[in-house]
Parts: C-alpha cells; structure tokens; sequence
C-alpha cells in the first residue's frame, strides 16, 4: 500500500510538467484558433471578438493561471469547434475508446504470448521464421493502410464485416447504459441484439489496432522465454523428468512473465494513442477521431486535456506493471 | 478456485439480465425504411446558432430547423432544380414594400405560422432576432453589410427595417441562413443565447431531436409546420471523414447521400450500379493570387505572363477529373452580373515569355508560393503550375502550411502567392468584389487596389436599377481580368452522390442541401 500511495505522489510533478509544456506548445504554434472558428469570409472584427471570447487576448501566464485554476475545479476547459464542454464531449466518447483498446490489448496478449512462446520452444523451425515474418510485418504495418484495406475487402467485397458507422448497426439501440462499454454492458443487461452487434462492430478496428501490439509482444515474449529456456533451473527441470508443457509454462513462463507485463503494460499505453488514426478510419465515435478534429480546428482545450490524460493512462499503466511484476517477484517491490 | 469465481459471475449477469429490461428487449429499434433518409457528412458541425453556425453541416441544421423572412427562388436547368438567387420569394414574411426611397421596408408576416413549440412567430420575434444576429460573432458583419439602421414593430404581425442607406444587397443577404427567425421568448427562458449552441427554436420543417457532433444527428419532420410539408419524415446524418468510407457506403446503400466525394471516385461512382451522381457548376471559385504590393508582382505585365503560363486543360482533366469548369472571370460564370471581358488568357508559353520580356525579367525570377494543407486539388495545381513556370525560366518555391498557420499568414497581407477557394454565400457581384478586390476589401489580401473597380463598385452598391448595376459591375470585372491580380484556376463543381429513387435536390449556392425538398425513397 505505501508502494503505492509513494508512485501516486511521484505522478503529481510528472502531470504538472505535461501540463504547462503542452500548454506553452500549442501557443507557441502559428495558427490562431480564432481565425480557423471564424471560417475564411470573415471580417476581422469578427476575429477579434472571438478571440475576447476565447480568453486569447489575455497574456500567455494570465492564461495558463487560469487554466490551472480551471482544471483544480474539475474543469477541462471548452470545446470551440463542437460547442459543448470538453468534459461532456470526453465523457460521451471516452468509454468507446476505451472498450476499443481493451478489447484490442486483449487479443494482443492471446495472440501475442502463446506465438512467442512457441516461437521459442520450436526455436529456428518454420514456425518460428513465420512468426517472425509476422512480427515484422505486424510491427511496421501502416495503421491507416491495413484498416482501410480491411474495409474493403472484409466489408466491401467479401461482406462480413458490417459497416464502418459507429458502435452498433443502425437500428440497434445501444445497451442500457451502466459502464458505457457496449459489450460488458450488453452482457450484464443480458441484451443479445446490442451484445451481437457491438461484438461484430468491435472486432475489425480492434483486429487492426492489435497488429502491432500482437507482433510486439509475441516478439518480446520470444526473447523472454529464450533466455530462461537457457537458465539451470529449467535444465534442472527438465532432468527431473518433468513434461515439457509443464517447464515451459510452470518454470519458464512465470519466470519470463514480469518482461511480459512490462511490454503489455506500455502497449495499452501505444494502443489509446494508435486508436487516433483506427478511429478516423472506421468511423469509431472514440476520442481520437475527436482530437484529430481539435487538431485540424487549433482548438486548445480538447488537445490539452487529450495529452493530460494520455500522461495519466501512461503513468497509470506503469503503476499498474510495478504492482503486478512486485506481485509476480518480490524481489522488485523492496528494490 | 478461478472456475467458481467465473460460474458466480456468469449466474449473477444472467440473474440480473433476467429480470432487467435492456434496450433491444422489444426486439431492437427498427423503424419501416421509406420516408427515411441517411446522409454521410464528413464532419459534424459546430454549433446550431443560426448566426454563429458558418460550416456545411452546422448551416445544413440551421436551415433545416429555421425559416427565414424570405427565401431565393428556384428555376430548373438543364431539368434539374436550382436556387434563383436573384428572385426573392416570400418565407415568413407573405409580402413586403420598400418606401420610394428604398431606404426602408415593411414585411407583412405569415399569420398561420408556428414555431416548433406552437408559439405564433410575432414582429416580437423578428425584431428580437435581428437584435441577436447584430450581437453575434459571426453573422454582425452581414447585418453591417446589408445596411441595416433599425428593425422595429409595426403591429403584432408587421415589422420595419430601416436601412442607413439604398442597398440592393439587404434583400440578397436576407434569405442567409445567418437571419433565420428565432423563437427568442424560448432562448431567453433556457438562459440566454448560449443554449442556442446546442439548441433549436425555430418555425422550420424539421427539428433536430439528436446531434452528437463525434457520430450523427437526427432530423424529425415538423408535423406543424406552415408551409409544405416535408416529405421525408426522418433524416439521419452519419459523421464519417473518411471519404473512401463514404463513398463504400453509398455504394452498398448503406447511405443514401453523401456529400465531398472526392473527384477520382466520382468517376468509379458514375458506373455503380443505383448511383446518381449530381455534379453541377457552382460559384465556388479556385484562383492564383499575386500580392500586388510585392515585386515583381507589382507589374501587371509579370501577372499577365503568369496568367498565360498555367496549364488550364491540365488542371480541369488530370486534377479535377471533368468535376470542375474554367474560370474567366474573377467572379464565378454562375453568379447574376458575371461578365468575363478583358479575359483573354490560355495557355501559351511564347505570349509568357513575351510579356517577361516586356517587364524587363527575360531572365525570369524566382518567388515564394504558400501552399495551404486541407485540399488535395491545391498540392497538385502547385505542383503542375510549378512544372509550367519552369519553362519560362521562372522558379516557383513551394512553401507548405498547416490551414490555420495559412489563414493567420493571409491576413498579414504580406504572402506573395498563393491559392486558395471561396465561395460567396451571397451570390452576388457586390459582395464577391467588395470583400475580395476592393481596395477596402476585408479578405484582399493579395492588395489589388484599382480605382476603376473602387469607383464602380461604390456606385453600384446604390444603384437600384439591375442593368445599370451589371453594367457598372461589368466595368470593374473587365479592370480586374485586364490587370490579373489573380491568375484564375477553375470553378469547382457541387458534387451531391445519392441513390436512385431520390428526388428534389436543388442547388443553391451555398452548397447546402435542403432535406425538406428530398423526397423518394433510397433504393
């Protein structure tokens, strides 16, 4: 517990820095948010007063006092190009980005672990050299190219997939909302309609998102397990006479696990941020395709809190790795 | 262990799901397809507020859930319907005077008509919207530039606009979307006009009952409303940016309208099977400013050769594909009082070289061109009128910009080439030239100042007379295509792609398509 409350308090400095770069950042950048809000015909004066309106004529530390202040009170600040809070807008759309990767990050680790594991126990055989074409291609496989390519082909030609609109098929109602997620949702409220559909609308941006996670991990898994194949112990173990499925996953696994949990733990971190280009893609009604739109639109507040929360899901992860690998070798929790 | 943990968890979801209704329990949500129509936009929109709202899809809203005191008329060309914005047709108000000295009107309003809460639209309402469209960030500068002094209550259903002087563009800016009608009493019981954001109050054919700007919007028909009733009952718009995306969609069905597909797919859409391709001239124009202030662009002769040297059939075919018309004037073919004399540019390199010469740069000489990011078609005109430009031994460096650092750059006023669009939403010469070529011009920034089109354009703004009007007009076009500010690109089509079955669409200038004029059934 104490291991924990210290890593909270360390975050505190972490977050106040990502703060106030991402703050002087996006103001040091050309591009004046008003003038984009005001679109290309308008009259300066125009400008002007929505620039009074957006606080930017203020000076920068003016504004960045009130920004803190803003953000002390629970206030994320206003999404201009959408008219509404950046509170409301991250909470209407958080959750789907959410579900995604967890979803994502989930077919990673079932794919991912037992590729590598078997990679490295069949070391150097045609199973192994397939797995690492895969990773290869995997890892540097373009994010936006593969979705589009599997809209395509799996929705346009070959009619599987459904349509790239959103979370549900249209008609659907979105289930009885408890956590926001549509298909732990679906599965408490016992909605099949919902829990059918949100699955088969789920399943091709997560496949596309977990590409490069899978090959990343099964990679790393690999390397993992070979280097504790090679220990005593496992030589000792095998001497024993124990079966082999039981040294590989009793013995190597578990001693492998702790670089396992490490790799995954940054990739949930890799898969909130590569959501930003699958949500474009298919239409995922998440918060990257929302901050691609802050973006293009200079609008300031939605990139700000979009990077804030990034820091914290990074940080979070990483809390969240050292508490599972001190759980998995005590030696880690008294270093 | 872990087994009985899952088995509870499994036996408590069931439990719980037994007894709890859920969303789709009745089966799901469908509803019978036919009045129906689902629209693919690529982005969502900003806002409602009539006078705030200054993007396609949130203009799109407006016009759906408000009415306007009058509206363009509509003609057919070529059997297709299309706005007539130089004929004014009543709206709210069934009739209206302009005193002898056109420096006031009276507009009699509709006495059947009904906001969407039932509330009657009253002079109240009209004088206390034309109050919010003066307050607003937005719309202020077309209250400044219709002219308008005074809005003031006759009687319940009679309204005065007094103008500070003759404007003939009061009664072209009024049908914008900019000056719909508000139910005020209703904002002002919700709080004021930021509820207007998000909100609606207006007398129009559809209310917006959804509008989650990161996926869709729904549109349900106005069973009250006054005037025709709309055909279709129920219009949902996706948010989809992908055009490729789009596009799929509308090809399987799955949509049947969808707006900004990009020309190399319009051809493939041509042959799909169900698909209509509605492409049609606009009055959105493309063109190549020189910034007259800075040299050797300060020579009309350097300008001239410029004009001379783009490689026009190469833009319209290899980058537009066919969705695009030439340009011969700066104001579009399109617009009432276009005249396209004193243009006599094509493509030809021996007259180029022969006006460089002329200028005293046979050498040729090098200049810095910005190009904006956000549209495909720009990168590549640059890139073809750079190889153009080549040849006559002048060099074109590209400078590449984000689109808000672009707009930020163009109002310095101190960027010596660029491209860029613009549509003028009033489709009118005076507005065009007054913002883009005047020498008081808000968005001049290439620095034409000509006294010949000051002259005429100051003129004509008071010219109640049309043809004395084009013909002053027609003055400060030939002196803007003679001395080639701009070297002019091409006028972009309005491509709408809808299935068949769909009827109605009519074209307006502003790109935005009125629903309550679709009717037929997405087959």
């Amino acid at each position: 517990m104490n291991l924990v409350l210290r890593r909270v308090a360390a975050m505190a400095p972490a977050l106040i820095g990502v703060v106030v770069c991402i703050f002087v950042l996006t103001r040091v950048l050309p591009g004046d948010p008003a003038r984009t809000l005001a679109g290309d015909q308008a009259d300066p004066s125009v400008v002007a007063k929505i620039r009074t309106d957006m606080g930017l004529d203020q000076p920068l530390h003016v504004q960045l006092v009130r920004y803190f202040s803003d953000l002390l009170h629970g206030d994320l600040g206003f999404a201009w190009h959408t008219g509404h809070s950046v509170t409301s807008d991250f909470a209407s759309r958080l959750p789907a980005t959410i579900e995604l990767a967890l979803v994502a990050l989930l077919i990673a680790l079932l794919a991912g672990i037992p590729l590598g594991v078997i990679s490295a126990t069949r070391r150097d055989r045609p199973v192994d050299h397939a797995g690492r074409v895969f990773s290869l291609l995997g890892a540097s496989m373009p994010l936006f190219w593969l979705g589009l390519m599997v809209i395509v082909v799996f929705y346009n030609q070959l009619g599987w997939a459904p349509a790239p609109l959103g979370r549900v098929a249209e008609g659907v109602n979105p289930p009885t909302h408890l956590t926001g997620l549509y298909v732990l949702d679906s599965l408490l409220t016992g909605d099949l309609v919902a829990l059918r559909s949100s699955l088969s609308h789920i399943i091709w941006p997560a496949l596309c998102l977990a590409t490069g996670s899978t090959a990343i991990i099964a990679r790393m898994t690999r390397s993992a397990m070979l280097e504790v194949i090679g220990q005593d112990y496992v030589r000792t173990a095998v001497s024993k006479g124990l079966k082999p499925s039981v040294v590989t996953l009793k013995h190597a696994l578990r001693n492998a696990a702790p670089v396992i949990v490490t790799v995954s733990g940054l990739q949930f971190g890799q898969l909130m941020g590569g959501a930003v280009i699958t949500e474009t893609v298919f239409t995922w009604p998440g918060i990257g395709s929302y901050v691609v739109q802050s973006v293009l639109a200079t609008d300031y507040a939605p990139v700000q809190a979009f990077t804030l929360l990034a820091a914290v899901v990074y940080l979070a992860a990483n809390l969240v790795v050292d508490l599972v690998n001190a759980r998995l070798d005590p030696r880690i929790a008294d270093a | 262990m872990k087994r009985t943990v899952l088995a509870i968890a499994a036996a408590a979801a069931l439990a719980v799901s037994g007894c709890a209704a859920n969303a789709n329990s009745n089966g799901g949500g469908k509803e019978d397809a036919g009045d129906t129509l689902v629209a693919a936009y690529s982005e969502g929109g900003k806002t409602l507020d009539p006078a705030e709202a200054n993007d396609v899809t949130s203009d799109t809203f407006v016009v759906a859930a408000y009415d306007q005191l009058v509206t363009y008329g509509r003609t057919e060309v070529d059997g297709k319907p299309k706005a007539k914005t130089d004929e004014i047709v009543p709206m709210l108000a069934e009739s209206w005077q302009a005193s002898a000295d056109i420096t006031s009107y009276t507009f009699k309003l509709r006495a059947g008509a009904k906001f969407q809460n039932g509330s009657p639209v009253t002079a109240d309402a009209v004088v206390k919207s034309f109050a919010h469209i003066k307050a607003s960030s937005s719309a202020s500068f077309l209250y400044k530039m219709a002219g308008i002094a005074k809005v003031t209550k006759v009687d319940e259903h009679t309204v005065k606009i007094d103008l500070t002087a003759p404007n003939h563009l009061f009664l072209q800016i009024l049908p914008m979307y900019s000056f719909s009608i508000i139910d005020m009493d209703t904002v002002a019981k919700n709080g004021g006009a930021k509820w207007l954001a998000t909100n609606t109050a207006g007398s129009g054919p559809y209310s917006i009952t959804k509008w989650d700007p990161a996926t869709e919007a729904s549109m349900t028909r106005n069973d009250g409303y006054w005037g025709d009733k709309p055909k279709l009952r129920q219009v949902s718009v996706k948010f989809i940016a992908e055009a490729s995306n789009r596009v799929q969609l509308l090809r399987k069905g799955e949509v049947g309208l969808a707006l900004e597909v990009p020309p190399k797919d319009v051809q493939s859409l041509k042959s799909a099977d169900g698909v209509v391709i509605d492409s049609r001239a606009s009055n959105k124009i493309l063109f190549f400013a020189m910034n007259n202030n800075i040299k050797p662009f300060d020579d009309p002769r350097v300008r001239q050769a410029v004009s001379y040297a783009i490689p026009y059939e190469k833009l319209l075919n290899d980058v537009m594909k066919g969705e695009a018309s030439p340009m011969k004037s700066a104001v579009a073919s399109s617009t009432p009082g276009f005249s396209d004399a004193g243009y006599t540019y094509k493509h030809d390199l021996d007259k180029a070289r022969a006006l460089l010469a002329e200028a005293g740069l046979s050498k040729g000489f090098s200049f810095d061109f910005t190009l904006g990011s956000g549209f495909d078609d720009w990168n590549d005109d640059a890139v073809l009128i750079q190889a153009e430009l080549a040849k006559i031994g002048v060099t074109m460096n590209i400078k590449k910009m984000a689109r808000p650092q672009f707009l930020e750059a163009l109002e310095t006023k101190k960027v010596q080439s660029y491209i860029t669009r613009w549509t003028s939403f009033v489709n009118d010469p005076g507005y065009h030239l007054g913002l883009l070529l005047t020498s008081q011009g808000s968005s001049n920034y290439a620095n034409f100042s000509d006294p010949v089109v000051d002259k005429a354009w100051q003129q004509a703004a008071t010219e109640p007379d049309v043809a004395k009007r084009n013909k002053l007009y027609g003055e400060a076009q030939q002196s803007i295509n003679t001395k080639s500010p701009w070297a002019y690109l091409y006028e972009y089509n309005i491509v709408v792609a809808h299935r068949a079955g769909i009827d109605g669409y009519t074209s307006y200038p502003d790109g935005i398509v009125r629903f309550v004029q679709l009717s037929g059934t997405t087959k």
